[in-house]
């Protein structure tokens, strides 16, 4: 693992969870699987095994979930994630496979311009021209990797993805095989191959599941954070990762602002104020928590590159209306209402209200 | 001798397997069960071959029957089954729970007793009863379960071999309460007392194999006997009151309701498959699932079911249970057939998870008198209850019909809002539609009727009389007459009547007077439908009506243009009702009245153009005459705000007048035409308020005859020379046709 990577994927950050994980497993794992279902819900619940190894929690929320996720990747069917833009989708399904099959890396990022080819199979042109249609000649796809050697493929965004092209899928999850006409064969899945893909409750009209698809999913909604303590939680374990990620040495308790970050967010995102007294217009954007995430994360990149080092109220402003005025007209107005009726009011907010007008 | 000590959750279907192995095992000669005393009575009826749960015990004190306990029992609850076992075994049974007479007693006195209330407003504030966690919950938690009803489950009633599982019990509970800090609770002690006092006694009658079945928290409690001194200076001196038992239809979703037996529970539909069909792997009830969706045209193929039951078994494998329960069918369901989207879930939690069963009772149990008389009725008038809510259109010229609504009606006037009437689609007044839906809280509300009289016209009339006793102000009666003339009650009415006519007199408000004016009427014009008493309304009519004619023309003076336009409304209406009334007196004096005010200089604009056009209308003014008054009201020296509000008022609604009477169109042409632009600029607004309500066709049929210029001679109605004697020979068919 060299220093120069950005970002590591999932199975090589947590390579240690999963490994005492799979020690102290002792329930039957599936064939082709890394770990037990209960050891993989663990590994996202977070939890300490029995040699006293701690286990971080990757996903905060409803336990249920899940469960429900995990066990339906052990039956023929597969999973489906839906939710609000930045409710962990795509993490979740990152660690599901890492911990099922130790490889996040089978991917398919779903846009209007994935083709059959992205998904199928395609063509090595040259080896084509050359020799005819022959397996050499095929380029294979992570959905045909996957099914190969019996692991999970993921695929981002799959309402993003036409709908002729999405019902290629429909073969490969229900007969779990897939036909390569122009060489008269097929390739069929071994066990431990399955698909997770995500889906974007905002862009559910752009281009929706055909119910044959639907069929083939069991979908599971993430829903945003329920809590306020949840979502703090998750900004700050996220946080706390980032600036051991890039090296930022801000050390101070930041724990406040992201308080105060969430707060402004679900505030705004619920239309009233937390003390339920105020009603509040809510913003065009989501206002997720990934977005709460990387607000934070700008403020300390501020704090640190341009500011004394401790994170302030001015640090946050920048990204704070970044995130929630999304919409020029719209939105302001929104925001400074919000500014106005809530943040004003506020005992010991001040500061953040000062840096707020003096952007807006 | 030895004494069986079963600890159950009440309404658990675990249990009930339980208790039914349990009393196969040790085949008892008496049972005792927690439950009221006074209940005993109706013990025999549970056998009955109409008895199906679920039905609820119902307790209550005679002379104030919202003092009132249920206690619910479904096919699954262990005291159900314990009872029928023991009335199928010929063995006694026996309710070992503290009397409901102190119980009752008990919650009622503080309420009786003003020394208490006046204490607690000097100052000592009540203490609100302490929240009390479920002790179970303890219990659940050390074994990692979130829920403590989804711990009792999978520890005591999915699992099927506990043979043991009371013994265990016992201990889980014993340890609980010892260890468990506890306030003392003195109703508990008491009741409890009770318990060992009836185990003390079917001891000492040398029953040899005692069976209690109870709740679980109840078990340590019968295990250790304390002195049975100790237990008779608890119960010594307790309050008493009077109390009946009876059973009532209970259903599925009052299951859940929190009473008697105090635990509620979420899931009786659930409960209940459990309880048939104790081996469904899913199957089954994801089946019925599939079947609910597909009855409200969501498409749910077999294959849904397969996945579903493989889905929930994978869950119960991940949570190592050794079957799937509600929770991982629950989740299955919203994973794989509702797309996550938990909105369809309710239907399922509605339909299928709590269930829609609605008991029934046999007949001839005991009921008090009302409630025995409004059976009566339903049966006779082949009415139906139901917990479904379902339409029943009357035809009142139809005996049967009649008397069904009558009887509605009544149900109506005493708050027992089993049926309610909805606006019916068809014209004329002699259908009615109603939506009917049962609902046992009903039979509470019948038994605080009570006290009214022994059957439904009765406690209605009387009911109603001592309402309107209360009255202070028409608005009121006036509603109140609403419901009592359908309701039939001759008695009421009069009395009501006579309130009515006090409160009249005491009415300055004119508007008051006209609303309740008009009901009266109609009532009278369509009374003989309903067969209603008729000189009383005759009567009533009279004098409401002298007072509006009397009060009427001051009342139109001084009044704001949103006034003025509600009154000119209310006149028309008025007109209506005597038009209907046809009663030549009646008639003159409002003519008379109408007069008054088209004449008057003060009346508001609106209303004196609309009384013009009654006058018009019933041609008491000619055409000219009309024009004249027209003109003169629109005439060049009026301010133009009176001339454009007397054309409001006199051409609301009335377009087909401008259209088709040449004269009055004549007039409103020359009036527009001679306006100076000013003042027709000014007008414009005015005029544009009164057009807008037209429909669009009236609107170009005016465009048109504008577009025609000088106005046409039209047509007249000929008198064709109708042979009077051949058309009256008609009337009697017309008559029996139209039902009069």
């Amino acid at each position: 693992m060299s220093a120069t990577i950005l970002r590591h994927s999932a199975e090589q950050q947590f390579a240690q969870e999963i490994e005492e994980l799979q020690k102290q497993d002792k329930q039957t794992r599936p064939v082709n699987w890394l770990l037990s279902p209960q050891a993989v819900v663990t590994y996202l619940m977070g939890g300490t095994l029995d040699n006293g190894f701690a286990i971080s929690p990757k996903y905060i929320g409803n336990r249920r979930l899940m469960e429900i996720a995990v066990a339906t990747l052990t039956t023929d069917r597969a999973l489906l994630l839906y939710g609000l833009p930045g409710t962990a989708k795509s993490w979740v399904s990152e660690h599901i496979s890492a911990a099922i099959s130790g490889n996040s890396a089978l991917v398919i990022q779903g846009t209007a311009g994935t083709s059959e080819e992205a998904v199928r199979y395609g063509w090595n042109y040259a080896q084509l021209l050359a020799a005819g249609p022959s397996k050499e000649a095929i380029v294979e796809t992570p959905v045909m990797r996957g099914m190969q050697e019996g692991k999970i493929v993921r695929i981002e965004e799959l309402t993003r993805i036409g709908s002729d092209v999405q019902d290629t899928l429909i073969t490969i999850l229900s007969e779990k095989m897939l036909p390569i006409p122009e060489l008269n064969t097929q390739i069929q899945a071994i066990q431990g191959f399955n698909i997770i893909a995500t889906a974007n409750n905002r862009d559910k009209g752009v281009n929706d599941l055909s119910s044959a698809l639907k069929r083939r999913f069991n979908t599971v909604i993430l829903p945003v954070p329920a809590t306020m303590d949840e979502e703090v939680e998750i900004v700050q374990q996220r946080v706390a990762s980032f600036s051991k990620g890039i090296a930022l040495p801000i050390e101070k308790p930041i724990l406040e602002e992201i308080n105060r970050v969430v707060t402004i967010f679900r505030e705004l995102r619920n239309g009233v104020s937390a003390d339920g007294k105020t009603k509040l217009k809510s913003p065009s954007g989501t206002l997720s928590t990934a977005e709460a995430i990387s607000v934070m994360n700008s403020g300390l990149s501020l704090a640190y590159h341009f500011g004394d080092n401790s994170l302030k109220a001015d640090d946050l402003a920048s990204g704070l209306i970044g995130a929630v005025i999304k919409d020029p007209v719209q939105d302001k107005i929104v925001f400074q209402e919000y500014m106005e009726t809530v943040l004003k009011q506020r005992e010991g907010w001040k500061d953040i209200y000062r840096a707020c007008r003096d952007i807006v | 001798m030895s004494l069986h000590l079963l600890g159950i959750r009440h309404h658990g279907p675990g249990s009930s397997r339980h208790i039914l192995d349990a009393l196969e095992a040790t085949r008892p000669d008496i049972i005792l069960i927690e439950g009221p005393p006074e209940g005993e009575a109706m013990l025999p009826w549970v056998a009955h071959a109409d008895m199906k749960p679920p039905v609820a015990l119902l307790a209550y004190v005679p002379d104030n029957p919202q003092q009132a306990v249920f206690y619910p029992f479904a096919t699954f609850s262990p005291e159900w089954n314990a009872i029928q076992y023991a009335l199928e075994h010929k063995i006694p049974a026996r309710f070992i729970d503290m009397p409901l007479t102190h119980s009752l007693a008990q919650k009622e006195t503080p309420a009786a007793d003003p020394a208490t209330t006046i204490d607690s407003e000097a100052g000592q504030p009540a203490t609100p009863p302490a929240i009390k966690r479920n002790p179970i919950a303890y219990l659940a938690e050390i074994a990692g379960f979130d829920d403590a009803e989804e711990w009792w489950e999978h520890q005591f009633e999915i699992a099927h071999h506990a043979t043991d599982v009371f013994k265990a019990i016992e201990q889980a509970m014993g340890a609980l309460r010892d260890s468990l800090p506890q306030e003392r609770d003195d109703n508990e002690a008491r009741r409890e007392a009770f318990m060992r006092r009836a185990v003390r006694l079917a001891q000492k009658e040398m029953y040899a194999e005692i069976v209690v079945v109870c709740g679980a928290w109840h078990v340590p409690a019968l295990s250790n006997m304390p002195s049975q001194k100790e237990d008779d200076a608890l119960l010594k001196n307790l309050p008493k009151v009077k109390v009946e038992t009876t059973w009532i239809p209970w259903t599925n979703d009052r299951l859940s309701l929190a009473s008697g037996y105090g635990a509620g529970l979420e899931s009786p539909g659930w409960y209940s498959h459990a309880w048939q069909h104790p081996q469904d792997n899913g199957a089954l009830w994801l089946s019925h699932t599939a079947r609910v969706f597909r009855d409200h045209k969501i498409d749910i193929s077999a294959a849904h079911i397969i996945e579903s039951v493989r889905l929930a078994n994978a869950l119960a494998g991940l949570r190592i249970l050794p079957r799937p329960g509600l929770k991982e069918f629950t989740e299955a369901t919203l994973a794989v057939m509702c797309m996550g989207d938990p909105i369809f879930m309710r239907l399922i939690h509605r339909e299928l998870i709590v269930g829609k069963t609605l008991g029934q009772i046999p007949e001839g149990t005991p009921q008090v008198p009302l409630q025995k008389n409004l059976e009566q009725l339903i049966k006779k008038l082949r009415l139906k209850i139901s917990d479904q809510e379902k339409t029943l259109t009357l035809d009142l010229r139809e005996e049967n019909d009649l008397a069904r609504s009558i009887l509605l009606h009544r149900l109506v006037v005493l708050d027992i809002d089993w049926a309610s009437l909805q606006r019916s689609n068809s014209k004329g007044t002699f259908k009615e539609e109603w939506s009917l839906c049962w609902s046992p809280e009903l039979t509470i509300k019948l038994l605080e009727k009570a006290p009214w009289g022994t059957t439904i016209e009765e406690a209605a009339g009387n009911y109603l009389q001592h309402q309107a006793a209360g009255c202070t102000r028409l608005d009121e009666i006036t509603a109140l007459v609403h419901k009592t003339l359908p309701a039939d009650l001759r008695h009421a009415v009069q009395f009501t009547m006579k309130r009515m006519d006090e409160l009249a007199a005491g009415t300055t408000d004119i508007s008051v007077l006209m609303d309740a004016f008009i009901p009266l009427v109609q009532v009278s014009r369509y009374g003989n439908v309903r067969k209603t008493d008729l000189d009383t309304i005759a009567l009533i009519i009279t004098t409401v009506f002298y007072r509006i004619a009397a009060g009427l023309p001051p009342s139109c003076a001084g009044i704001n243009e949103d006034q003025a336009a509600a009154l000119a409304e209310q006149i028309k209406n008025v007109q209506q009702a005597i038009l209907l009334l046809d009663d030549e007196e009646l008639k003159n004096t409002w003519t008379g009245t109408i007069t008054k005010i088209t004449g008057s200089a003060q009346a508001a604009a609106v209303i004196q153009g609309c009384c013009c056009k009654i006058l018009y209308d019933t041609r008491v003014l000619g055409s000219e005459a009309t024009a004249l008054e027209f003109s003169k009201a629109l005439s060049v020296n009026n301010n133009p705000d009176f001339s454009a509000g007397w054309l409001e008022g006199f051409l609301k609604d009335a377009a087909t007048v401008l259209i088709l009477d040449d004269n009055i169109w004549h007039i409103v042409n020359t009036w527009l035409s001679d306006l100076a632009e000013a003042d027709f600029i000014r007008i414009i607004p005015l005029l544009r308020r009164t057009f807008s309500m037209y429909t669009q066709v009236e609107k170009r049929k005016i465009a048109q005859r504008v577009g025609q210029g000088q106005p046409q001679a039209r047509l007249a109605l000929q008198d064709t020379g109708i042979d009077q004697e051949r058309a009256n020979r008609v009337l009697p068919v017309l008559e029996k046709l139209l039902g009069l």
